[in-house]
């Protein structure tokens, strides 16, 4: 069967960017150098998640992080995740559980049992690291159990775990009366990350390095800032499916140079385009949100599928990993580490305030509103893949409170006496079902089906509006 | 439960049946109760602010409904379920509700039970998912910021005396439980699983100093028995996450094992672990809850550079349960979607073969409707190492 | 389906009763055909072992085993090397590893859904119109097997119904369905770590097209029993001759039930 799905491969997916078409190599030589670094032996290797406001300090002592997610994102995206999953699922993993966990335990096991990657592995497959940096966090429970279950196959790579958290929201509770001993902490974790990997390089970090490469980070955040709100031009010259690619320089090469200058020419890109009225989508019908949950990675196609019944995606909430940082009030300090923590609290805290000033708001669901308007959203669309709760537990309920606190469509209603009356309603939504790997989960005809259905929705509101 | 019930068994019964039974009725003389989910949440800070801390339970019976219109499906279904019932008002009682981070399950759907449920109180407490110096330092602050949010709603302080004696009444539970747990050490064992898990259920809706007087009344009663209520069977153990009804180790045991032993929740990982007695309270209750505590949620680093040696380290409670408890074969009980047990099953189940004890490995979804299923797995599992 | 064996020094009756729910709650008619194709009456039988979903259902039976551990002991009858057992049943299906003695040492099962199990394949055949009997063999003269992306029976039904409507072979979409459930049923028993000999039992075992596309994923020889059908209830035959033998050398009493042959109470 895992054959099969490999013959059927998916047609090249069509970008509205040349910065998002330039990606794909990008990933392709960035897979190819973990290898050959790891062959050359110069540099050490390490497995690791993204989001976890690192990078700067592997960069700082030349380490190359190898993105366990990416890996297994891209067998999902070229339909060939299938024959890692069930071989995790033969050494008795349930495939309930996270599938790029099951992806990667599934590759690592088959590499280390042949002493070689295995069989066609995807773009060379995924080096053997020399130690992992796990990071169990208010996040993601995988993150702490994955490298732990990996290790079994490959005993002698050493794992090191941080601990990153924020404090979760609470309606009553001021975030600042806790912030200062979270500060505290992941100050700590991440000094003790910096001492385990001086031990495994055995190098001495270099802070005047350090501390260039987390301004360089920070300038990248607010340039994508800047890139990204120009996406609020109609039409709209860059959709999710773009932002689906354009996700890695910010996730996978954050503190490079490389990241950086992307950026610049993306945001050129996206000027000239304005400039010349050309979107994403020819005729520019209806403004949607990709507003939770990750992408099936196989099925990017997807989003031209939108795109074709005249539907664009300026905004989502996936992937931005990054707030601008002028907006976050974060105390001074020329400690790069300290810096690095309050980056961390500051992009978890970022709606806490405005969320608190609106009754019945919370961030997820402020962040959401706060698009809506500033992107001038007609609807939303979301996916719940079965297999990760991190992103995907929480989004029915975030649009069942959006829909009671935010009715943006005005709509007229005969009242009591026959008068026209003026009422509001809320934004129709969409939650896509499958998976973000496992592709026996998805079904083609279900999902457009129910795009179709959406869409019909979103018609009729707008003709309803016209009269 | 054997043929003849004594009269504190029927009061365990009632309990378990019509469970939040007391807390309704003390709730009439004034008393407040804060419901709480999962092991990590330190108990003792409750009972020391004058309230009681209530477990909330799931049904097994029930069928989930109202709960998935607000959370999605791949919640875990025990989890699920809790929130089914509290949605559906169950558990109006309650005076306020603490949840742990003790799980993605318990994070991500924080926001609905908090702006769903009518409580005054809610609380988050984040666990650390290491256990190192930086972490307990962090959970001693984060310790201390649930007791002063727990002032604020009492709007009386708690005390280190006040602390110091719930510390000492909670660990006088934990001692009778380990009484109890004694008596499973005859063959056939002098209580059955199914009594025990009952009982144990029962005491977490109860105020502590009353779960201390059951537990001593029910410990007498089994002391003063001549026989086991059950029929000498294959010792069994059993490992897993949460497991607040007796469905499975009734099962069990009507099928002709004896449950012996656990690492579940609501038995031995709740009840085992004691808090320091002396010097500061906070900070022996952190070190309680996130060292002793036993769950794969808490990485714990492989200090030993070997796979066996991570596991026997990681897993050393159950060596010295299994060998304590004369165990002859082990249930790993894990519920779909639940990632912090499911990363673990295959280490757990190459931790039970260097054992040399037998394993039946089930995945269940927390509903009476595959009490078939797992009647034929149980079943096969006895004759086969029976 | 109802089975009966009945063991003397060798079977002696061997009947096969009807397919269906009702059926089921009539196993003592199926019992009756058997106790007389064996010229016995129900008095005669020393001990009896029900076996399978219904086993505890059975009124007339004086012990009850589950089908893992009948068919193991069946199947260990027939094949004294056999290591690996796949039972493909209508309801579920279940890998069981047997050692060198012929003990069970582990086993898997699949959840009961009619996807991992024979019945996939039952109601292909239904929406295809075509005899269950004949499926195996049509699906072998399939050259390009379909590609059957449902897993959940409705949808694979709805998929194949499509696929035909668009003109795809017959023989081609037998080929996938049997591909598909080969490769769940090999994605399970893979857990056990396959050994040689491995037996494929259950209604699984006549479908040729089923067993050929198994034995290739799996990359292992399959053998089958002559009767596929049979094994669970031969096995507790076996277990319930063995239980007369062991009090009959330790001179204990049998314990049995009173022998009138009841209908099923199905709960």
């Amino acid at each position: 069967m895992a054959e099969e799905q490999k013959e059927a491969k998916p047609k090249k997916r069509m970008t509205a960017t040349k910065a998002a078409a330039s990606i794909g190599p990008m990933v392709k030589e960035f897979i190819t150098g973990t290898l050959q670094a790891k062959a050359e032996g110069k540099y050490k290797v390490a497995y690791t998640f993204i989001v976890c406001h690192h990078e700067e300090i592997f960069r700082a002592l030349d380490v190359i992080p190898v993105w366990t997610e990416n890996f297994a994102g891209i067998c999902g995206a070229k339909r060939d995740a299938e024959r890692f999953l069930q071989r995790a699922e033969s050494l008795g993993f349930s495939r309930s559980l996270c599938t790029y966990a099951l992806c990667g335990i599934g590759f690592d096991q088959w590499r280390e049992e042949l002493g070689q990657m295995p069989p066609e592995a995807p773009w060379g497959g995924q080096v053997r690291p020399d130690f992992m940096i796990s990071s169990g966090q208010i996040l993601c429970d995988p993150r702490s159990k994955w490298y732990q279950a990996s290790q079994q196959f490959m005993p002698d790579v050493p794992i090191y775990n941080i601990d990153l958290p924020y404090p979760l929201f609470q309606e009553n509770r001021d975030h600042r009366e806790v912030l200062g001993y979270y500060h505290q902490y992941i100050v700590k974790q991440l000094r003790g990350l910096v001492a385990f990997l001086e031990e495994q390089t055995k190098k001495k970090m270099d802070y005047d390095r350090l501390r260039e490469l987390v301004n360089l980070s920070d300038r990248t955040w607010n340039l994508i800032d800047e890139t990204y709100k120009l996406r609020r031009a109609a039409p709209c010259p860059m959709g999710t499916g773009d932002a689906m690619n354009t996700m890695v320089p910010i996730n996978f090469m954050m503190a490079t140079q490389k990241a950086y200058d992307f950026f610049v020419d993306l945001k050129k890109e996206l000027e000239e385009k304005i400039a010349r009225g050309e979107g994403e989508v020819e005729n520019e019908k209806y403004r949607l949100m990709w507003g939770g949950g990750l992408p099936a990675w196989y099925a990017l196609n997807d989003f031209n599928y939108f795109n074709s019944k005249g539907a664009s995606f300026p905004v989502e909430t996936t992937y931005r990993m990054v707030a601008p940082l002028n907006e976050m009030d974060l105390p001074e300090t020329k400690d790069p580490i300290e810096h690095l923590a309050w980056r961390w609290l500051g992009y978890w805290t970022f709606w806490y305030d405005k969320a608190k000033k609106r009754p019945g708001s919370e961030p997820d669901v402020e962040r959401l509103i706060n698009w809506i308007e500033e992107y001038k959203i007609d609807g939303v669309v979301m996916h719940e893949a079965f297999s990760c709760r991190t992103w995907h537990v929480g989004l029915i309920w975030q649009l069942h409170q959006l829909a009671k606190i935010y009715k943006p469509i005005p709509v007229y209603m005969i009242g009591k006496g026959g008068q026209k009356e003026k009422v509001y309603r809320e934004l129709p939504s969409l939650i896509l079902e499958s998976d973000i790997i496992d592709i026996t989960s998805y079904s083609e005809v279900d999902t457009r089906n129910k795009i179709d259905a959406f869409v019909e929705t979103l018609e009729s509101i707008q003709s309803n509006r016209a009269t | 439960m054997g043929d003849k019930q004594s009269h504190i068994f029927d009061t365990v019964k009632n309990y378990y049946n019509n469970y939040g039974l007391r807390a309704k009725e003390l709730k009439g003389e004034g008393k407040q109760f804060i419901g709480y989910v999962c092991s990590l949440v330190p108990l003792e800070i409750i009972t020391a602010s004058g309230c009681t801390p209530f477990r909330v339970r799931g049904s097994v019976h029930e069928p989930i409904t109202r709960g998935d219109t607000l959370l999605e499906t791949i919640v875990c279904p025990y989890y699920r379920s809790v929130f089914d019932l509290s949605v559906k008002g169950k558990y109006n009682f309650l005076s306020g509700l603490v949840i742990p981070h003790g799980c993605d399950s318990m994070v991500r759907s924080f926001s609905a039970w908090s702006y769903g449920l009518p409580f005054s109180y809610f609380h988050f407490v984040n666990i650390p998912s290491v256990c190192d110096e930086s972490s307990l330092e962090f959970f001693d602050a984060e310790l201390d910021a649930f007791r002063k949010s727990l002032e604020k709603f009492t709007g009386k302080a708690i005390t280190e005396e006040h602390l110091r004696q719930a510390i000492r009444v909670h660990n006088e539970n934990r001692d009778k439980v380990r009484a109890l747990y004694e008596m499973r050490k005859a063959d056939p064992p002098l209580i059955s699983g199914t009594e025990l898990t009952m009982t144990l259920t029962a005491g977490s809706s109860l105020p502590i100093e009353e779960s201390n007087g059951l537990f001593d009344q029910i410990l007498t009663e089994v002391k003063g028995r001549g026989k086991s209520p059950l029929k000498k069977g294959p010792r069994i153990f059993i490992d897993g996450a949460c497991l607040d009804n007796i469905e499975l180790i009734k099962l069990v045991e009507e099928l002709g094992g004896n449950v012996v032993a656990d690492t579940i929740c609501n038995g031995a990982r709740d009840h085992f672990p004691k808090t320091e007695m002396g010097g500061d309270p906070i900070s022996a209750l952190s070190r309680r809850y996130l060292g002793k505590i036993n769950c794969p949620k808490t990485y714990r680093e492989n200090k030993a550079g070997t796979f066996e040696g991570d596991i026997a380290s990681r897993f050393g409670d159950i060596g010295a349960y299994t060998k304590e408890y004369k165990v002859e074969g082990a249930i790993l009980y894990v519920y779909k979607y639940c990632d912090p047990f499911g990363f673990e099953v295959p280490a757990r189940k190459a931790y039970y073969q260097s054992l040399n004890i037998p394993l039946l490995p089930l995945e269940d979804v927390y509903s009476s409707g595959t009490i078939g299923q797992l009647r034929t797995r149980v079943q096969a599992f006895l004759e086969m190492i029976g | 389906m109802t089975k009966v064996v009945i063991l003397n020094k060798g079977i002696i009756a061997s009947i096969i009763g009807p397919t269906g729910p009702e059926q089921r709650r009539l196993a003592n008619r199926v019992m009756e055909e058997a106790l007389k194709q064996a010229a016995l009456s129900i008095q005669e039988i020393t001990f009896i072992v029900a076996t399978g979903y219904g086993r505890i259902n059975v009124p007339f039976a004086d012990k009850q085993f589950t089908e893992i551990t009948c068919h193991a002991r069946g199947i260990v009858h027939l094949f004294p090397e056999a290591r690996t057992i796949i039972d493909i049943g209508g309801q579920d299906v279940k890998g069981i590893k047997i050692d060198v003695s012929g003990k069970v040492i582990d086993f898997v099962m699949n959840d009961k859904c009619a996807a991992g199990s024979g019945r996939f394949i039952e109601v292909i055949a239904d929406t295809l119109g075509v005899s269950l009997d004949t499926v195996g063999d049509l699906s072998l003269q399939s050259s390009h097997p379909a590609t059957i992306s449902n897993i959940c029976t409705i949808y694979a039904q709805q998929e194949v119904a499509a696929s035909l409507a668009e003109g795809v072979p017959l023989s081609d979409l037998l080929a996938g369905v049997h591909q598909s459930l080969a490769d769940r049923i090999c994605r399970m028993v893979n857990r056990l770590r396959v050994e040689q000999a491995v037996i494929v039992t259950g209604g699984g075992g006549k479908n040729r097209g089923l067993l050929q596309a198994l034995s290739e994923q799996l990359g292992q020889e399959i053998l089958v029993p002559e009767e596929p059908l049979i094994t669970g209830a031969l096995g507790a035959a076996l277990m319930g001759k063995e239980i007369v033998e062991k009090a009959r050398q330790n001179n204990t009493p049998l314990e049995t039930k009173e022998r009138i042959l009841g209908a099923v109470e199905i709960l």
